[in-house]
């Protein structure tokens, strides 16, 4: 099967530091693929690249066979790439609904709309949208509540349910659960376990469980380069990537 | 592909009774404070005068509101609309229709071309936030001034343009010249009617149709966008909205506002000068509309009267009028961050919350 995301030689610098360097990168549609790596490894940075955050240095991005390179970030999220950030990333003085909202409304008018006049409500698909998205994270029940006053891990959850809100067909999660109670963090895996199999996932996490059990397949980044790729077995014995971790993680975290 | 499924949605009707109620209530009530206001002014020493000017010049401070207040972007060089669209109208006049002066081709005229000139100027400067954005508004202005202030053949450089025709009013068969005045009727310490000329009531039907105009504008899908963008412009575009585009678009509506309001208030004159396309004309829109209070909609217009009133009455009484302007604005940023408008809004909405709080236990 032709890959959903492909990017070649992929690199990133900041003057002379390197944070992506010569990444060659595949996704399967419908995988669930994690990205890990130590500390600085380039993880967050690679996302970035994808989702449009930051522009390309050197490489090209493919998604479903159409060169984003210089893709704009929000025409990139209408392409069906969207992306939770690693710190929620909200409208904190929003309701949730509204926060929900505003991405169905971007999914469905598109990147710009001169409606001057009328209102967004008699686009009836927006609240059923925001309201899907909102009932799949759990969070109907605080949805008339402002964004800001939630707790931590809701707001993570919300910031996810965002990015479910655009429909996408790939989903870019960065550390989804950091931060989540046991109980929170529960959950969200769940939830990520299901949403692996309505569309492509890419997630970044550092909880080693989590991307143990969950991922289809895993690629390991360090010091910006891919060190390895393989399934979640390979990977554990892979001795590069025990050698890696050695440096900053102890091997049990690899193991557990 | 997925833009694509939204068009076969079917638009769901909104609770159209209610809003069109809501519509007719608040054009009443405006309309009824704008035929009061000119008897309150001369109450307490305004001339009649003045209250044309003031509707006038609020029609700006709202534009600047829309792009301060709504889109969160700091202009410093409103002026180059303002005083652009006065003279544009000016020249429009003299040289377009020196016969046949016609209010609306001239305002209208100017209107499109500092529409236009904003448009370009927002592309030029989406890329600038906050200060940088506000000083590189703040350079084209001064190079408008400057090109103003050269080109005397078109605008008579320092002596401003004052000989141009005066522009009638074409409605249906009719030409009206706006400089007549009412009929004269006594209202004892309200002044008299015939103080004030037809000038007033065009003045005020346009501040009430900008006024409805930008309160469909904040309610509207494109002014929820706007919001969204001011609040996380990061996150708005990671949705998917193009946030570059509706920073310009602001630009262009503020430029429309303002080019506007310049032009009338040109026309309304008969006189315009270098000092509309100057830095203090555009200070004078940052005091107004913060003073009245941003994010408002009638913030810009009571912050516009105000300050316009005490400076009509203060710098005839002293000569350091602006110095007290200085510490009117100091006064309200520290203790009224809000404005004056905003202020009075937070805390009848606090009571309400309140008094719900109350009644629920």
């Amino acid at each position: 099967m032709d890959p959903i995301l492909r990017t070649s030689g992929l690199g990133k610098s900041f003057g002379h530091f390197a944070a992506n360097a010569d990444i060659d990168f595949s996704v399967a549609p419908g995988e669930l693929r994690a990205v890990i790596g130590p500390n600085g490894a380039g993880k967050t940075t690679f996302f970035n690249l994808i989702a449009g955050t930051t522009p390309v240095t050197t490489g090209t991005i493919c998604f479903e066979d159409r060169d984003v390179t210089r893709t704009t970030g929000h025409h990139r999220v209408h392409l069906g790439i969207a992306k939770a950030f690693q710190t929620a990333n909200l409208y904190p003085d929003q309701s949730v609904l509204q926060n929900a909202r505003l991405a169905a409304l971007a999914h469905v008018q598109g990147a710009f709309a001169p409606q001057l006049l009328r209102r967004s409500t008699r686009l009836g698909r927006v609240d059923e949208l925001a309201c899907n998205a909102l009932a799949r994270l759990d969070l109907e029940r605080v949805s008339e509540l402002r964004c800001g006053d939630l707790s931590h891990g809701d707001k993570k959850r919300l910031d996810i349910a965002i990015a479910l809100a655009t429909e996408p067909r790939m989903l870019l999660l960065d550390e989804p659960i950091a931060g989540m109670s046991r109980d929170e963090a529960r959950k969200t895996e769940a939830l990520i376990r299901k949403l692996a199999t309505e569309m492509t996932v890419l997630i970044i996490e550092h909880d080693m469980d989590l991307i143990m059990g969950i991922s289809d397949s895993i690629t390991v980044l360090h010091q910006g380069r891919v060190l390895a790729t393989g399934t979640p077995a390979e990977i554990r014995e892979n001795a590069a990537v025990q050698e890696a971790y050695l440096g900053g993680h102890s091997e049990a975290e690899l193991h557990a | 592909m997925t833009s694509t499924t939204s068009e076969a949605t079917p638009a769901v009707a909104s609770p159209r009774t209610g809003l069109l109620g809501a519509d007719l209530r608040f054009l009443a009530l405006t309309a009824l404070g704008l035929v009061v206001f000119p008897f309150a002014l001369h109450l307490i020493g305004g001339y009649a005068g003045l209250a044309t000017q003031i509707l006038i010049v609020s029609i700006a401070t709202i534009g600047f509101n829309v792009l301060l207040g709504y889109a969160g972007m700091l202009s410093y060089g409103q002026s180059m609309f303002f005083g652009g669209g006065g003279y544009l109208a000016a020249i429009l006049l003299l040289h377009t229709m020196p016969d046949h002066p016609n209010l609306w081709l001239a305002v209208l005229g100017a209107t499109i071309v500092t529409t236009a000139l904003a448009a370009l100027i927002g592309a030029l400067s989406v890329r600038l936030y906050g200060i940088y954005f506000a000083l590189l508004t703040l350079a084209f202005a001064q190079m408008v001034f400057f090109i103003v202030e050269q080109a005397r053949s078109w605008t008579g450089g320092d002596d401003g343009l004052q000989s141009f025709p005066n522009a009638l009013l074409a409605l249906g068969p009719w030409n009206v010249d706006l400089q007549t005045p009412l009929p004269a009727i006594a209202l004892g310490p309200f002044g008299n009617l015939g103080d004030l000329k037809l000038w007033y009531v065009f003045a005020a039907v346009m501040l009430l149709a900008v006024l409805w105009f930008v309160r469909a504008l904040t309610r509207s899908q494109f002014g929820e966008v706007l919001d969204a963008i001011r609040e996380n412009e990061e996150r708005s575009v990671f949705v998917g909205f193009n946030a570059a585009a509706y920073r310009v678009m602001a630009v262009a509506i503020a430029g429309a506002l303002t080019g506007f309001s310049g032009a009338l208030k040109a026309l309304y004159d008969g006189t315009v000068s270098v000092d509309s396309v100057g830095i203090e004309r555009s200070g004078s829109f940052v005091i107004y509309a913060v003073v009245g209070g941003i994010q408002t909609l009638f913030g810009p217009v009571i912050g516009t009267g105000i300050i316009m009133y005490l400076e009509n009455v203060l710098s005839g009484v002293v000569s350091y009028w602006q110095l007290i302007e200085g510490v009117i604005f100091v006064l309200v940023v520290v203790f009224l961050p809000n404005g004056i408008v905003g202020t009075i809004l937070k805390r009848s909405r606090a009571r309400k919350t309140l008094l719900a709080s109350v009644r629920v236990k």
